[in-house]
């Protein structure tokens, strides 16, 4: 399907069609559900240090980036505040965060590049497109303080671009993070308290409610 | 952050000096929340131990950036391999690796404030300055690679 964008015989598209595509495939998708395994490539360790977790995003701005393995940590956010809960002895705690804006900064941007919103991705970064057997968004900052942490952001997706598969994040150092999503899922009902900052309701609760929804 | 994996004494609410019972050789993995001026934040922690090289910890923060990374050698002397804006590398070498040293040392510093609320849970509570509260995720013993211990390897 996105042969038709493509250019030449590298694989390379013109990026606007190819975001608009997805915009407009994004655009009537009201949540996402996403369960994932992050690997943490660090050039001074051999092996990638590994966590699994939830992303759940309910438009128009609601996020829920939960850590469930090998630690357990919730991060709410949405467009005005950010909260995060710790597990530990049995028990969730409240953090109070110290650089709330900042977190609540990133957060907002992960729902936006998640729900292909085309102006979160011109506006901040260049973007190039590879088409092959996936689609491949490669994403610059523009901003140079922001290259200084931040090289790339490769978002991986099927030729059809109907969900995430993979998303890179390349630090100038050659360290990486690489998040490789499965399970997603679109238009599920979330339950009641699901984004709550006060007393988010438990993973388990809401993966059912998932599971079960038509 | 520091490596209290190390520590391997009964369960404590006092303050207690864990003998180096831990192994002497291995890689472990740690999740804290750093407390400091009224604020929380949540850190993960890498720590490679050797014999012969000393001790290696790395420490990141939420979305996995590296904010210290200090390298204590067998004879003490420490190297700040790399800092942040977060964790300045005068902060590193008189906060981080004098945990460190309190938690795994051969000989840990008088001044070293240990409690053990769990079997895997460690606190280091520094009153008015900070408050370090750590579980030990996982232990894997065995020799990490020497090129860890390597001081002349810091990020630039």
């Amino acid at each position: 399907m996105l042969a038709v964008f493509s250019v030449g015989v590298n694989g390379l598209a013109a990026p606007s069609p190819v975001l608009a595509e997805l915009q407009v495939k994004m655009a009537s998708v009201k949540s996402v559900y996403l369960e994932f395994t992050q690997e943490r490539v660090l050039k001074l360790f051999s092996e990638p240090l590994k966590s699994d977790g939830v992303m759940l995003i309910e438009r128009p701005a609601k996020i829920r980036w939960e850590t469930t393995a090998p630690y357990q940590t919730i991060l709410l956010g949405d467009k005005s505040s950010v909260a995060q809960f710790e597990f530990a002895d049995g028990k969730w705690q409240k953090l109070k965060l110290g650089f709330p804006q900042l977190l609540q900064r990133v957060m907002q941007q992960m729902a936006a590049l998640n729900s292909g919103n085309l102006a979160a991705m011109t506006d901040d970064y260049e973007v190039t497109v590879a088409t092959n057997s996936e689609t491949v968004l490669t994403l610059v900052p523009k901003d140079k303080m922001m290259r200084g942490m931040l090289s790339s952001l490769e978002i991986h997706l099927p030729p059809d671009l109907s969900g995430t598969r993979e998303v890179v994040m390349n630090e100038p150092n050659g360290d990486l993070t690489r998040i490789i999503f499965r399970n997603e899922k679109h238009d599920a009902t979330f339950p009641a308290k699901t984004f709550d900052q006060s007393k988010p309701l438990e993973i388990a609760a809401v993966q059912t409610a998932v599971k079960n929804a038509p | 952050m520091v490596a209290a994996g190390c520590a391997t004494a009964p369960v404590s609410n006092h303050v207690v000096r864990p003998a180096n019972r831990f192994p002497a050789e291995a890689f472990i993995t740690e999740r804290a929340v750093f407390n400091a001026r009224g604020a929380q934040f949540p850190l993960n922690g890498y720590l490679a131990l050797s014999a012969a090289g000393g001790k290696r910890l790395v420490v990141t923060e939420n979305f996995g950036r590296v904010v210290a990374d200090v390298l204590v050698k067998p004879d003490g002397t420490i190297f700040v391999m790399q800092s942040s804006r977060m964790f300045p590398a005068t902060y590193i070498r008189y906060g981080i690796a004098v945990d460190l040293e309190c938690l795994c040392g051969d000989s840990p510093p008088a001044d070293c404030p240990l409690k053990m609320p769990g079997p895997n849970h460690f606190v280091i509570d520094r009153g008015t300055r900070y408050r370090l509260d750590l579980q030990i995720l996982e232990i894997k013993p065995g020799a990490p690679p020497a090129e860890l211990f390597d001081e002349t390897k810091a990020e630039k």
